[in-house]
């Protein structure tokens, strides 16, 4: 593998608090990371400390197997898509795409060549002479990633680029970056708060809480087996009961809700008490009284969203969350009800 | 990948080396100490390293017995190690930061060290026996290799990892800092020292208290018995009464302005232009056309019931109110932006919840505004104390700070270890209100909008209240519009108070120009400061604007060590009394190591100096608007910091450009306090002379003259809104005095 970017033991710390501790990590040249975490857990400001907007307080990073930690951003060969955009208001779309390869020191007509093939990948062929302001949101958004694309940076970073986008368009436009990354081979990082986003973009997921890394693995692992009860709760949504776990062998665990037993492919978690997260989708729920192996409850809150129901169940290991998408014979609160769990919905956490 | 030109380290060491050889070279083949007359003139040619005055730092050292050099050079020496170290950035950024901080450090140790008569101070000589070596103020070579230093010093850091690793950056900070402290932090130090000192120099704490408690300062001889108070008495009650009057005549104003339906409200508003382009005495002056001894007043009640005229307004009634017609505009500006931050949701809900027009007024709209008051009345405050033009003017035998130090330095007395004393008094009532309006307006929070949008309409004042406020406001400005209209007229009559003939000999007198055999004569008295002023202030303008906007943005957009420092730094050079500074430039740089007193030099640096905090203001006032992702978008696109500012920030600020230009300028035309010490017969300011011909009695080449200027000012605004291309002018002009009211005098 071809190391990309490298971060070691990084440190920041602004003044008395620290807002990254000793966060290590590397992104495989041509593939995309995305930091993933709640605001305040200090993926921006990692992105910020790759890009040299920032400086480290202790630690090394390293880009392309070479030392940048103490260059400035303009030194360093990587290019950023910004939340705001940060499109120069005062110049056009040319001029925009433009400026990076003029500073580099490349002359006019040349960096204008380019900055139309640049114009041209991301689908604004003939926008040259627009000023950003008479741009759409989307449209502001290509121009960001062609400027940054155009000057072919060793990483490419994206400071959550879809938060300022409605609903539709940020899953057209992250489709589109997903499909330039892996069309150019370019290395990514990239930064979000949306576990979605960050599952349909990314080759590999490190999600952060308080300046640390929590699970730096492959989306799916992330989603199936959080390592942390914090990146089972960030990962979609879960709720929390109380089980008893028994091992069978070295793959499979039977973990004892109330009167209920399931078998789970597990090969980690250790006999006893403990507390697992149940995924809302992965349970099945049945009128009437619960019978042989399934989970005795009662409905005590319903909710009709439009597309499924949504259920809070009373039961002996606790309050269950569950979705139901038969929305035709909703359930009343009061009803008795029996609960059948999937075993890959059912997530022992350490 | 985009093309490199080189590795880091490799263009890190090329320009630590070639900055390294401009300050060799500066030490080598200039002169080291300042000529007499410039170093263009090029006299010193010819004697080059034969005399000390006309030799490089080299041949001082090796020929002249100036050993003390020999460390110094030693340090830039050390420089030219470079290539022999490990090419790490981090050790040679040690190194380099290493040499030229203590080469720094030794430059002005021998500056402050030896003097023109060997060593300063007699501990000195003491501990290392007399020398014979004797030095003057540092010329062309020293600047050079002070400005290698400096510039050494910033790689060093930059190449160290400080300020991201940016050497402009880095640069950039170490500029700012150096002239801040060189010419604002150190000459306010010297004070302290000068008042320490008895005349001949010699160190005498017990002086300090001793001239301090003389009851020419302190005594409270005027409440009871007769005579005057102490200075310092006098300068307290008038800045009172000053911060008071202005606050209850800008209230008024504001009211009228924002909460009522007058029809002339937009006309009320060019009322805050006003004194941006007035020299500070004008005002002075049209009350003496009114109220002094020749003026209407006087003459009506001569002519009309007999009674002789009188000396009435010079004194503590002319000068307060001078203070007050000439510092309400700024007061007014103050207080509509306290006025427009009451929430009129507020005072809805108060409607609402059974109160009406008047009670809300006095339980919500009022108590609201009390830090706002607060802080208009120390603004008057500050004003009045800062103020050196009416006091001069009209004060007659009423005494204040800033007169007195006037007359303790350029009068009989010659007493420079008074005036520092008295500007030490100064400056810490000074001080004192600039931190006591600090605090108010840093708890004004709860008063101002929180930032959403407010769908409230103003509640109308209550018709009692609104009676009062213009029943208070608009005579005021009937008659301030009335003192500016005699002050027009008064240039063209011929003895105003005795013959009212219409006549043009003032201007004549003032602005001749005759035709001669070899060409125009420029023959009228007031050209040559005219054109002084003109081109000194011309100078200094876009200096203050390019470091005032500089600062301004390394203060909002840069994170480094010391950036708090710098910014309070900034912030206190607002603060000092223009009088003080002047003063402090007197005791600082007419002595080596900067020896610059009575050059053009010294004044151009005075008015940067003194405009530049301004610039600084609406520059980060301007910077806040501006998205810091912008720089940091420009910094990814590998734009260096000199091309994010060339490129991005400047065209995005050319608002806030003009708002320094045109401050500086018109801030250096009109500023007398601090000036006033500075100028020389060669070197005459038009403000300064036109307050020499007030104290002559001679008024009508002084309105003349001031008429002229306001015009000038006019002129250099437009001109300047041409050039750079703005044209909102009345909101930008008006900005930077909300922004930064304190210390105009």
């Amino acid at each position: 593998m071809t190391e990309g970017v490298a971060f070691r033991d990084i440190v920041k710390r602004y003044g008395d608090t620290v807002a990254v501790n000793g966060v290590s990590f590397t992104v495989e040249a041509g593939s995309l990371v995305t930091l993933l975490g709640p605001s305040g857990c200090g993926k921006t400001t990692i992105l910020r400390m790759l890009a040299g907007l920032e400086n480290v307080t202790s630690g090394t990073i390293s880009i392309a197997g070479r030392n940048v930690t103490t260059l400035s951003a303009s030194e360093r060969d990587v290019s950023m898509v910004f939340q705001s955009y940060a499109l120069f208001p005062h110049m056009n779309v040319l001029e925009n795409v433009c400026y990076g390869l003029r500073r580099s020191g490349i002359t006019k007509a040349p960096a204008a060549e380019r900055a139309r093939e640049a114009l041209r990948q991301v689908g604004l062929d003939g926008y040259d002479r627009r000023q950003p302001s008479e741009l759409s949101g989307g449209q502001q958004q290509r121009v960001a990633v062609a400027r940054a694309l155009v000057l072919r940076p060793q990483v490419l970073l994206f400071d959550e680029p879809l938060s300022n986008l409605d609903a539709r368009l940020r899953r057209q436009m992250r489709e589109e970056i997903r499909d330039l990354q892996q069309r150019l081979g370019l290395t990514a990082v990239y930064v979000t708060h949306d576990q979605q986003e960050a599952l349909a973009v990314s080759d590999r997921i490190i999600v952060m809480s308080r300046g640390r890394i929590e699970q730096d693995g492959l989306p799916r692992d992330l989603y199936e087996r959080p390592a942390t009860s914090f990146v089972a709760n960030f990962m979609g949504e879960s709720s929390q009961a109380r089980a008893t776990v028994k091992r069978l062998d070295g793959e499979r665990i039977v973990v004892r809700l109330g009167d209920a037993a399931f078998t789970v492919d597990d090969s980690r978690a250790a006999d006893g008490e403990t507390t697992v997260a149940i995924r809302p989708e992965t349970v099945a729920i049945q009128r009437g009284p619960a019978s042989d192996g399934a989970l005795a409850g009662t409905i005590t809150k319903a909710a009709y969203v439009g597309t499924h129901m949504e259920y809070t169940i009373d039961t002996a290991a606790g309050a269950l969350f569950a979705v139901c998408p038969r929305v035709d014979r909703p359930l009343a609160p009061g009803e008795a009800v029996a609960l059948t769990l999937a075993p890959r919905g059912i997530i022992v956490v350490a | 990948m985009t093309p490199r030109a080189s590795s880091p380290v490799t263009a890190l060491r090329r320009t630590a080396l070639l900055w390294t050889a401009a300050g060799l070279m500066g030490a080598t083949f200039l002169p080291w100490y300042a000529q007499p007359d410039s170093v263009f003139a090029f006299d010193w040619v010819s004697d080059f390293g034969t005399t000390v005055e006309a030799s490089g730092a080299f041949s001082l050292a090796l020929r002249h017995g100036c050993w003390w050099l020999w460390p110094l050079l030693g340090a830039l020496l050390g420089c030219l190690s470079l290539p022999l170290l490990q090419p790490h950035r981090r050790t040679i950024g040690t190194v380099l930061t290493g040499l030229a901080g203590a080469g720094l450090v030794l430059f002005w140790l021998q500056g402050l060290a030896i003097g023109v008569s060997g060593w300063t101070t007699d501990w000195l000589v003491a501990a290392f026996g007399a020398i014979d070596g004797r030095q003057f103020g540092i010329g062309a070579g020293a600047t050079i290799v002070l400005v290698a230093l400096l510039a050494l010093l910033s790689l060093g850091l930059a190449a160290r990892g400080a300020f991201k690793g940016d050497a402009f950056i880095a640069g950039a900070v170490v500029a700012v800092t150096a002239s801040i402290v060189l010419f604002t932090v150190w000459p306010v130090l010297r004070i302290l020292v000068q008042a320490f000192n008895t005349t001949e120099g010699a160190f005498a704490p017990a002086l300090l208290i001793e001239r301090l408690s003389t009851p020419k300062i302190w005594t409270l001889r005027c409440l009871w018995g007769g005579g005057g108070c102490g200075v310092a008495w006098n300068t307290l009650f008038l800045a009172l009464c000053c911060g008071a009057g202005t606050t209850v005549l800008g209230l008024a104003f504001a009211l009228i302005a924002t909460r009522t339906a007058f029809a002339y409200k937009k006309t009320l508003r060019v009322l805050t232009i006003l004194p941006i382009i007035t020299p500070p005495f004008v005002i002075g002056l049209g009350l003496i056309l009114v109220f002094g001894r020749a003026g209407l007043v006087n003459q009506f009640l001569d002519n009309a019931f007999g009674i002789a005229p009188t000396r009435w307004i010079y004194g503590f009634q002319g000068v307060l109110l001078a203070q007050l017609f000439a510092f309400t505009p700024v007061a007014f500006l103050v207080m509509i932006g306290v006025v427009e931050g009451v929430s009129p949701t507020l005072e809805e809900a108060s409607q609402t919840l059974r109160a009406g027009r008047w009670d809300t007024f006095r339980t919500v709209s009022l108590p609201l505004m009390k830090p706002g008051l607060a802080n208009a009345f120390l603004v008057g405050f500050i004003e009045s104390i800062a103020d050196f033009g009416n006091p001069i003017v009209l004060g007659g035998d009423y005494g204040v700070l800033s007169t007195e130090i006037y007359f303790a330095v350029v009068g009989a007395q010659l007493d420079y270890g008074r005036a520092a004393t008295l500007a030490l008094l100064l400056l810490a009532f000074a001080l004192a209100a600039f931190f006591l309006q600090r605090r108010v307006v840093g708890t004004r929070s709860y008063a101002t909008i929180a930032g959403k949008g407010d769908a409230g309409l103003p509640v109308a004042l209550p018709d009692g209240l609104r009676r009062l406020a213009q029943a208070i406001a608009l005579p005021w400005a009937a008659f301030t519009g009335l003192l500016y209209v005699f002050v027009f007229v008064g240039g063209f009559v011929k003895v105003w108070g005795r013959d009212y003939t219409p006549t043009l000999q003032h201007y004549a007198k003032a602005f001749a120009v005759e035709r001669g055999p070899d060409g125009l004569l420029w023959t009228g008295a007031a050209w040559h400061s005219f054109w002084t002023t003109v081109k000194l202030a011309a100078i200094s303008a876009p200096l203050t604007g390019l470091l005032g906007l500089l600062a301004a943005w390394l203060l909002a957009r840069q994170r480094f060590a010391g950036r708090a420092a710098l910014e309070f730094a900034t912030l206190l050079s607002f603060a000092v009394p223009g009088t003080v500074i002047g003063v402090a430039y007197v005791f600082t740089f007419n002595v080596p190591p900067l020896e610059i007193t009575g050059t053009a030099l010294i004044l151009v640096l005075c008015f940067v100096f003194r405009n530049m905090p301004v610039g600084v203001r609406a520059g980060m006032a301007a910077m806040s608007q501006i998205d810091r992702s912008l720089d940091e978008a420009s910094a990814m696109l590998r734009g260096r910091a000199p091309q994010t500012l060339a490129y991005v920030v400047l065209p995005l600020l050319r608002p806030a450009m003009v708002g320094a230009l045109v401050y500086g300028f018109v801030r250096s035309v009109t500023t007398v306090s601090a000036v006033v010490f500075l100028v020389t017969a060669e070197y005459e300011l038009a403000t300064t002379y036109i307050v020499l011909r007030v104290i002559n009695g001679d008024y009508g080449l002084a309105i003349a003259y001031s008429c002229a200027l306001i015009v000038l000012m006019l002129v250099a605004i437009l001109l300047i809104q041409l050039l750079v291309g703005e044209r909102r002018l009345g909101r930008r002009a008006a900005a930077p005095v909300a922004a930064a009211p304190a210390g105009r005098a």
